[in-house]
C-alpha cells in the first residue's frame, strides 16, 4: 500500500459503517476499540495543529521556539532540542523516566506540555555536569553503580539534585520519598539511594563500603589482580550524563515515524481492512497489514518454544508472521502506519477502518483444556512441540504410584502464578534504515547476532545484508531476545516508504503486544515418610502460553528434591491473551513458588523446620540423578540461616504472634544451570598499546561490556585503561550467544581470555605492534563439562516479614541473599543483579499481574501504575553475601547469575507470609486483598 | 496527540469567557490545572478537546489567606504547596496529609487541588478506553467485571470510588466550594459538591459546562480539633486510595464534641458516614466505641464480586484511626 495517488472517498460516518457491518456493532459495544472511535475527521486531512511561540530557559540558555500546542515538554526536549538524555518510559506519569526539572522543581516532561512552559527554566539531565566536570550526584552514581540499563538514571538524578537542593543531607528514607516517583525495573533501588545520601553527605569520591560480604569456599580460588575487584563501569559516565544512546534516541535525517494498529479483540477475523482514508492524509508515507506484508516472525512463535531456527521454520505448522489473520489476542498487531511525524502516524491508524468478524475466545489455560473449548489453532489448543506433536512435557522416575502407596502421608495441592510483564524500562522502539539492499537496524536487543539471523531469515535476505545496532538498552528481563516483530514492521515500512522509519511502542503496546511470564496452575501430590523423607512428588501444570508459543511454558522446581518417584506433566496451553515467555529465570520463579510453597507446607504438617526437611530433601545431583560439577547449596543454606539468625527470626507455631501486627520468616533456595558453550571474541592490539576487545555482546544492563574489559585485562595483564571494549554492533563484533540465560560472562568471557592467549603468544612471538599495525587475535571456544556433569550455580533466600493481618498489609524488615556464583567478576554490578532479581521477585509476590477482563479479553492492568511495579518506598535493603567456590570451569570460575537471584525470591516471601500469619497463600499476587479475604472469611 | 490549541487564562472570569467562547464555536474545551489527570486521558483519546483553557497562567489563585476566621485556598495551589503550607498543617491537618499522599512528588509538585478534585475517574475500563458511562455510553463493565478497586456504598449505574484523596479531607473539613461560572460565582458545601451516578452518570460533581473550581473556603478551627487522613494503598506509593479515611474530631477534655468520619475509596463520593459519627458525640472514646463506630460506618456496605474486602478492611481503618485520633495529646 504505498502512496501512489490520492483518492478522494465517500465520507463514511462511523455509524454507516457499523451498520454495514454487524459483527463489528456487536464487538463495538462488548470492547472498546483500541484506538478510539470518533467520526469527526474521518475522510478530511488532519486540521493544522496550533502553534505557540514560547520564551523558555532551557539549561542555562534563553530559548525562543514555536511549539506545537500539543507537544509535551518531553518531545520538545528529546525531538525538537535534541536533549536526549530525558527517557520516555510509560508518557504516562507512571514511571519518572522523563523527569526534569521546571523552575527547580521535579516534573514529569511527559505530563506537561511544552507550551505551558513559557517563561519557565527547564534544567534536564545535560545540565549536571559544567565544564566537562560532573557533578557530585553523577560521580557518587557512578560509583555506587547505580545505573544497571540507565534507563532510569536521568530521572533519578533530576529527583535527587531537586532533593540535594533542599536538604543537603538527606537521610536514606528522605531519599526514598523524594524519589518514590522514579521507578527502576532494574529494581537497583538500594544502590541509587546509598548513592543520593552518600553524595549529600559530601562523601564523593568515597568508594562504597562494603559492596557484599564475600567469603570464599575452601582456598580454590586465588586472588587475581583485575577480575574480582569492585570496578566503576567503564560506560559508567555515559549513563549518568544522558549520553548513553538508546535506539530510541537515534535520529535519522528524513525519519518516519511509525504507530501500529492492535486488535482490540482478543480473537477475530479480519475480513477487510480499508486504509485509503489513511492513506489520504498529507505527511501519510507508508501502510502496511497482513495483506501486503507477509513476513513470518520466526522467533515471535515457533513449535516448541525452543529458539527459532532454519530447521524449525521448515517444519513448523503453526507460524506467527508479523501481522496475522485470524488476530489472536486483544493487541495483535493489524496495520502499521509510517508518517512525517507520530501524530499523523497516529491519526492516520484512526482512519484505518477494519471489518473483523468477532470469533469466541478464552483466556484460561485449563477452561482452553476443556471438551468444547474455542479452538485457537485447528491442531488444538495443546501447543505443539517442536516434532509438530500436541504432547504435553513430561518427567518421568520411578513410579509415583507405589511411592504414594508406600509413603505414610500423601499432600495435595493447588498453586497458580499470574501473567506478570517484563516491565522493562525502555518500551520498544526500533529505527530501520535501507541503503541499497543493505538494512540497518537500530533495536534493543539482548543478542545483536541472533537479533541479525532472526532479521535475516525472517525479511528472507543475506546474514550480511543486515547491521543490528545496539549501543544502550533500557533493559531486556528476556523480553527483548531475539528479534522482534517490530523490527519486521519498520523495515517494511522503510522499505515502502524509502526512508528510515522509527517505530515506537507506547508503554501499553509494549505490554499488551510483546510479551509477559506465562501464568501457571499447578497440581502437586507429594508423598512422605513419617521421618520426613520424600517418596514421590507428582506435578501436573497447565501453562498460558497465549496463542502463540514463544517459549517453552515450563515449570521448574521438582527437580531439585531427592526423590525415588518423580512425574511431571505440563500442557502448555493456547490461550488468547497476550503471549508468553521469557522473564527473567523463565519457568523457576513461578515454578519455585509452586513446589517451594508445597513443600514448605510439608515440612509444617510433618513438624519439622524447613530448614531441616530442606536440608534432609534437597537434591545433590542435577535432576536427582547427575553429578554437578561442585555442590554449595548445603553451605549457601547454613551460611544463611546463620547470618540471617533463623532460629530466632522463625516461629515454630505459624501465626502466632499475639495481637493483629505478625512477624514470620521464610526461606527458599534454587540451583540454576551455568553451562558452557560455544561464543567468540576478538581482541585487537594497535600501535598504540591499547586493546580493542571485540565482543558481540549489547549489555542489558548487567554491566557486561564492563566484565568483558576486566577479563581482557586480567587475561592480557594490562591495566583496565588500555582496554577497549568495542560491542553492540553486528559490523564491529563477532558472534556472541546473545545475553539471555545469564550466559555472557561464562561464555563470552572465555572465548575473551582464549583470544588474549593466542594475542600474548603473538606478542612473545612478532613484538609490540609499532605504528599502523596492529596484531589481531580471535577465538571461538566452545568447551564442554567433563564426564557429563551438569553446572549450577547456587543460592538460597531469606526473609522476614511483618503482616498487618487486619489491613494486609506486608513488609519486609529483613532480606538475605546467599549466592554462590563462582567468582565474582565485578562485585559492585553482582550485588546491584542479586539485589535486583530479589527486589522483582518480591514484587512478583505481592503485587504484579497482567489482569485480563474476563468478558473482553482486553489487558486491563497495562502500565506501571496497574500493574504495580515497585516504588523506592516498597523496595527493602537486599543483603547479600557471595560464596566462591571453584568447579574449574567458567571463565576465571565464573558463573551465571542475572536471572537466578528472581529464581527463589517469590517463594520465600510467600514462605514468610505463611509463617507469619498461619495460612498458605496459594495464589500470586498475595495482595492485601487475598490476605483479608483468606483471614477474615469474608467473600473475596 | 489529537490537535488542540492551549489558551492561557488571565483570571477566573476570563477562563470561564474562553471556555464559553470555544463551546460557541462548536468546539470541546477543557481547563488544565497541572494537567496530570488530563493529559493521560487525551493521550488515550478517552477526552478530546478542541481547546485546554490553562489556569496556570492565572495569578493569585495559589495562595491560601485568612478572612474573618475563614482560610482562603485558591483552587490553583499545587498538592505540594498545600501539603507543607504551615497554616494548613496545623490548622488543618487532615488537608495537608490527604495533600502529601497524593502520587508522587511529580506529580504533587504541578497537580493543583482543584484538579485533585475534579480528576476523572481511575476505574480501569474507563482508563483503557471502554464505552462506558463515564465515557458517554451507556453500560458499566466492572459490574459484571473485574471490580476489586470499585464502591462498596452508592453505586449504579457507574461504580466507580471518587479517586481524589483531597475530597475526603474537604468534606470532612465542611470545606466550602468557590464556584466560578457564565452567571458569576457561587459557593457551595464541599458535600454538596460531589454526586452519585444515579443523578448524572457521566459526571462525577455539580459543575457545568464552562464552571470551575476556583478555590475553597475552610472553616475557622475550632478549639480542640484534630484531624488526619488514613489512605490505604496497593504498594506503598504512587496509586490511588484502595480505601482511605478522614477523620475530623473536636475533643474537650476527653470527650468527643464532634465528629466527622469520611471515607474515600468506598463509593463515586466521599462517602460521610453520620450515624458513626453520632455514636462519638458527647463520648470518651475507648477501644469498644471506636469498634463500634467503624461497625456502624460500614453498615449497608453492599459489595460486588471481588470487593467485599474493603468491609473488614475499611473498619479496620476507621477503628485504628478514630482511636489514634483520640488518644492523641492535643
Ligand atoms: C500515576 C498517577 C497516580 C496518581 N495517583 C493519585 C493519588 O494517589 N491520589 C490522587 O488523588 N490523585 C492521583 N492521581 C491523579 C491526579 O493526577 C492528581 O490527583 C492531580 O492532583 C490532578 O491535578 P492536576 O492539576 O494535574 O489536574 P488536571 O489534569 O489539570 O485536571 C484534572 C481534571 O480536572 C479538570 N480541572 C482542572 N482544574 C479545574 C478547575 N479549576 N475547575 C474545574 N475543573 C478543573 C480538568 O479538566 C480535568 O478533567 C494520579 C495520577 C497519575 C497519573
Ligand atoms: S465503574 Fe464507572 S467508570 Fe468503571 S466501567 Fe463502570 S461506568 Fe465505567
Ligand atoms: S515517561 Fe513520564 S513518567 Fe514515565
Ligand atoms: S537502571 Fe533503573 S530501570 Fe534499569
Amino acid at each position: 500500500m504505498k502512496k501512489t495517488e490520492t483518492r478522494k472517498k465517500k465520507h463514511t460516518s462511523r455509524r454507516e459503517f457499523l451498520e454495514s457491518t454487524g459483527a463489528v456493532l456487536v464487538a463495538a459495544t462488548a470492547v472498546p476499540a483500541i484506538q478510539a472511535q470518533t467520526s469527526e475527521t474521518q475522510g478530511s486531512p488532519a486540521p493544522a495543529a496550533p502553534r505557540t511561540a514560547i520564551r523558555l530557559h532551557v539549561n542555562g540558555s534563553n530559548q525562543r521556539i514555536e511549539v506545537e500546542d500539543r507537544w509535551t515538554l518531553a518531545e520538545l526536549l528529546r525531538d525538537h532540542l535534541k536533549l536526549t538524555g530525558t527517557k520516555i518510559g510509560c508518557d504516562r506519569g507512571e514511571c519518572g523516566a522523563c523527569t526534569v526539572l521546571v523552575d527547580g522543581k521535579p516534573a514529569y516532561s511527559c505530563s506537561q506540555l511544552a507550551v505551558w512552559m513559557d517563561g519557565r527554566s527547564v534544567e534536564t539531565v545535560e545540565s549536571l555536569a559544567q565544564g566537562g566536570k560532573l557533578h557530585p550526584l553523577q560521580k557518587s552514581f557512578m560509583e555506587h553503580d547505580a545505573p544497571q540499563c540507565g534507563f532510569c538514571t536521568s530521572g533519578q538524578l533530576m529527583s535527587a539534585r531537586a532533593l540535594l537542593a533542599r536538604n543537603p543531607h538527606p537521610t536514606a528514607q528522605e531519599v526514598q520519598a523524594a524519589l518514590t516517583g522514579n521507578l527502576c525495573r532494574c529494581s537497583n533501588y538500594n544502590r541509587y539511594v546509598a548513592a543520593t545520601v552518600a553524595a549529600g553527605a559530601g562523601n564523593e569520591g568515597r568508594s562504597l563500603q562494603s559492596v557484599s560480604r564475600s567469603a570464599a569456599l575452601g582456598a580454590s580460588l586465588p586472588t587475581l589482580k583485575t577480575v574480582g575487584q569492585p570496578t566503576t563501569r567503564i560506560d559508567a559516565r555515559e549513563r549518568v550524563s544522558g549520553k548513553a544512546t538508546y535506539s530510541g534516541d537515534v535520529q535519522l535525517p528524513g525519519m518516519l515515524y511509525a504507530r501500529v494498529l492492535r486488535s482490540p479483540h482478543p480473537h477475530a477475523r479480519i475480513r477487510k481492512i480499508d486504509a485509503s482514508q489513511a492513506l489520504a492524509m498529507p505527511g501519510v508515507k507508508a501502510i502496511v497489514s497482513h495483506e501486503n506484508c507477509k513476513f513470518v516472525w520466526g522467533a515471535g512463535g515457533v513449535a516448541g518454544g525452543v529458539q527459532y531456527n532454519d530447521q524449525i521454520k521448515k517444519i513448523t505448522k503453526q507460524r506467527r508472521y508479523a501481522f496475522n489473520n485470524p488476530v489472536r489476542f486483544a493487541g495483535d498487531p493489524v496495520a502499521a502506519v509510517a508518517a512525517v511525524d507520530r501524530h499523523t502516524a497516529e491519526e492516520a491508524l484512526r482512519r484505518i477502518e477494519v471489518d473483523y468478524e468477532v470469533l469466541p475466545f478464552v483466556l484460561d489455560p485449563e477452561e482452553a483444556m476443556k471438551p468444547g473449548a474455542v479452538q485457537i489453532w485447528p491442531e488444538g489448543n495443546v501447543s505443539l512441540d517442536n516434532q509438530n506433536e500436541a504432547k504435553p512435557m513430561t518427567q518421568q522416575r520411578g513410579k509415583v504410584e507405589d511411592g504414594f502407596r508406600t509413603a505414610d502421608h500423601v499432600f495435595e495441592d493447588r498453586y497458580t502464578t499470574a501473567f506478570v510483564h517484563n516491565a522493562q524500562m525502555e518500551p520498544r522502539t526500533c529505527v530501520a534504515m535501507w541503503e541499497g539492499d543493505k538494512l540497518t537496524m537500530y533495536t534493543p536487543t539482548g543478542g545483536i547476532a541472533n537479533c541479525q539471523n532472526d532479521i535475516a531469515r525472517d525479511l528472507e535476505i543475506p546474514t550480511d545484508k543486515v547491521r543490528v545496532i545496539c549501543q544502550y538498552m533500557g533493559g531486556n528481563f528476556g523480553n527483548k531476545n531475539q528479534n522482534q516483530d517490530s523490527d519486521l514492521i519498520a523495515a517494511t515500512l522503510a522499505k515502502q516508504a524509502g526512508a528510515p522509519v522509527k517505530l515506537e511502542f507506547s508503554r501499553k503496546e509494549d505490554f499488551i503486544g510483546m510479551h509477559g511470564r506465562w501464568p501457571t496452575i499447578q497440581y502437586y501430590k507429594v508423598g512422605v515418610n513419617r521421618d520426613g523423607t520424600l517418596q514421590s512428588i507428582q506435578l501436573r501444570g497447565y501453562s498460558g502460553m497465549g496463542p502463540y508459543r514463544k517459549n517453552s511454558g515450563r515449570m521448574g522446581g521438582i527437580e531439585i528434591y531427592q526423590c525415588p518417584n518423580i512425574e511431571s506433566v505440563i500442557y502448555p496451553v493456547y490461550t488468547n491473551k497476550t503471549v508468553s515467555g521469557n522473564f527473567r529465570g523463565p519457568e523457576f520463579p513461578q515454578g519455585f513458588f509452586g513446589i517451594q510453597s508445597m513443600m514448605d507446607d510439608v515440612a509444617y504438617k510433618m513438624n519439622m523446620d524447613p530448614v531441616d526437611f530442606v536440608l534432609k530433601n534437597m537434591t545433590r545431583k542435577a535432576n536427582d540423578q547427575v553429578d554437578y560439577t561442585n555442590y554449595s547449596l548445603d553451605e549457601c543454606i547454613r551460611r544463611g540461616v546463620e547470618a540471617f539468625d533463623w532460629k530466632t527470626r522463625w516461629r515454630p507455631k505459624p501465626g502466632s504472634d499475639p495481637g493483629p501486627i505478625k512477624r514470620g520468616a521464610g526461606m527458599s533456595f534454587m540451583a540454576f544451570r551455568s553451562g558452557v558453550g560455544r561464543s567468540n571474541a576478538i581482541i585487537q592490539l594497535d600501535g598504540n598499546g591499547q586493546y580493542w576487545v571485540r565482543v558481540g555482546v549489547t549489555d542489558v544492563g548487567a554491566g557486561a561490556k564492563t566484565t568483558m574489559g576486566l577479563i581482557a585485562a586480567e587475561a592480557l595483564d594490562v591495566p583496565l585503561s588500555q582496554i577497549n571494549v568495542v560491542w553492540g554492533d553486528t559490523d564491529r563484533c563477532p558472534y556472541s550467544v546473545g545475553e539471555s540465560g545469564s550466559r555472557t560472562t561464562i561464555m563470552t568471557g572465555t572465548a575473551v581470555i582464549e583470544a588474549a592467549r593466542d594475542l600474548k603468544r603473538q606478542i612473545a612471538a612478532k613484538g609490540m605492534p609499532k605504528g599502523s599495525d596492529v596484531l589481531t587475535a580471535s577465538a571461538n571456544p566452545n568447551p564442554t563439562v567433563e564426564g557429563g556433569k551438569v553446572r549450577a550455580t547456587y543460592g538460597a533466600h531469606f526473609v522476614d516479614v511483618e503482616v498487618d493481618t487486619e489491613t494486609g498489609r506486608v513488609r519486609v524488615l529483613k532480606y538475605l541473599a546467599v549466592h554462590d556464583c563462582g567468582r565474582i567478576m565485578n562485585p559492585l554490578s553482582a550485588t546491584g543483579q542479586i539485589k535486583g532479581g530479589a527486589t522483582m521477585g518480591i514484587g512478583m509476590a505481592l503485587h504484579e499481574e497482567l489482569l485480563y477482563d474476563p468478558r473482553s479479553g482486553q489487558a486491563l492492568t497495562p502500565g506501571y501504575y496497574g500493574h504495580r511495579v515497585l516504588t523506592h518506598r516498597d523496595a527493602p535493603e537486599i543483603e547479600v553475601i557471595f560464596l566462591e567456590s571453584d568447579d574449574g570451569y567458567g571463565a576465571f570460575g565464573s558463573k551465571s547469575m542475572g536471572e537466578s537471584s528472581k529464581v527463589p525470591a517469590v517463594a520465600a516471601v510467600g514462605n514468610a507470609i505463611f509463617n507469619a500469619i498461619g495460612r498458605r497463600m496459594k495464589d500470586l499476587p498475595i495482595t492485601r486483598s487475598r490476605i483479608i479475604v483468606a483471614l477474615s472469611g469474608e467473600r473475596a | 496527540m489529537k490537535t488542540f490549541a492551549s489558551v492561557n487564562a488571565r483570571d477566573a472570569k476570563h477562563a470561564v469567557t474562553l471556555s464559553q467562547q470555544a463551546r460557541r464555536d462548536g468546539k470541546v474545551a477543557a481547563f488544565n490545572g497541572g494537567g496530570s489527570d488530563l493529559l493521560g486521558l487525551v493521550k488515550e483519546r478517552t477526552l478530546s478537546p478542541d481547546v485546554l483553557v490553562n489556569l496556570r497562567t492565572i495569578k493569585g489563585l495559589d495562595e491560601v489567606s485568612s478572612s474573618r476566621g475563614m482560610v482562603n485556598v485558591g483552587g490553583l495551589i499545587t498538592l505540594d504547596a498545600l501539603g507543607r503550607n504551615q497554616q494548613i498543617r496545623r490548622d488543618y491537618a487532615v488537608l495537608a496529609e490527604a495533600a502529601e499522599t497524593v502520587a508522587t512528588p511529580q506529580i504533587r509538585n504541578f497537580g493543583t487541588l482543584a484538579g485533585n478534585v475534579c480528576q476523572r475517574p481511575w476505574c480501569w475500563y474507563f482508563r483503557n478506553g471502554f464505552p462506558c458511562y463515564k465515557a458517554g455510553g451507556n453500560q458499566c463493565f466492572s459490574v459484571t467485571g473485574e471490580n476489586q478497586f470499585h464502591a462498596i456504598f452508592g453505586g449504579g449505574p457507574s461504580f466507580i470510588v471518587h479517586p481524589s484523596d483531597t475530597a475526603p479531607a474537604l468534606v470532612a473539613l465542611e470545606a466550602n466550594f468557590r464556584i466560578v461560572g457564565p452567571s458569576g460565582e457561587r459557593m457551595i458545601p464541599a458535600a454538596d459538591f460531589f454526586v452519585l451516578p444515579q443523578r448524572t452518570p457521566a459526571r462525577e460533581n455539580i459543575l457545568a459546562d464552562d464552571e470551575m473550581l476556583a478555590g475553597v473556603q475552610l472553616p475557622a478551627p475550632r478549639p480542640g480539633t484534630r484531624g488526619t487522613y488514613h489512605k490505604v494503598l496497593d504498594r506503598e506509593a504512587w496509586t490511588h486510595a484502595v480505601v482511605s479515611a478522614a477523620i475530623v474530631l473536636e475533643i474537650e477534655k476527653d470527650v468527643c464534641r464532634s465528629a466527622r468520619i469520611v471515607l474515600g475509596g468506598v463509593a463515586p463520593i466521599p462517602w460521610r458516614v453520620p450515624a458513626a459519627e453520632r455514636l462519638l458525640i458527647g463520648q470518651r472514646v475507648t477501644p469498644e466505641l471506636a469498634a463500634q463506630v467503624a461497625e456502624t460506618a460500614l453498615a449497608g456496605a453492599n459489595p460486588l464480586r471481588n470487593n467485599g474486602y474493603k468491609v473488614p478492611l475499611t473498619k479496620t481503618i476507621v477503628r485504628r484511626t478514630v482511636l489514634e485520633l483520640a488518644n492523641r495529646t492535643a
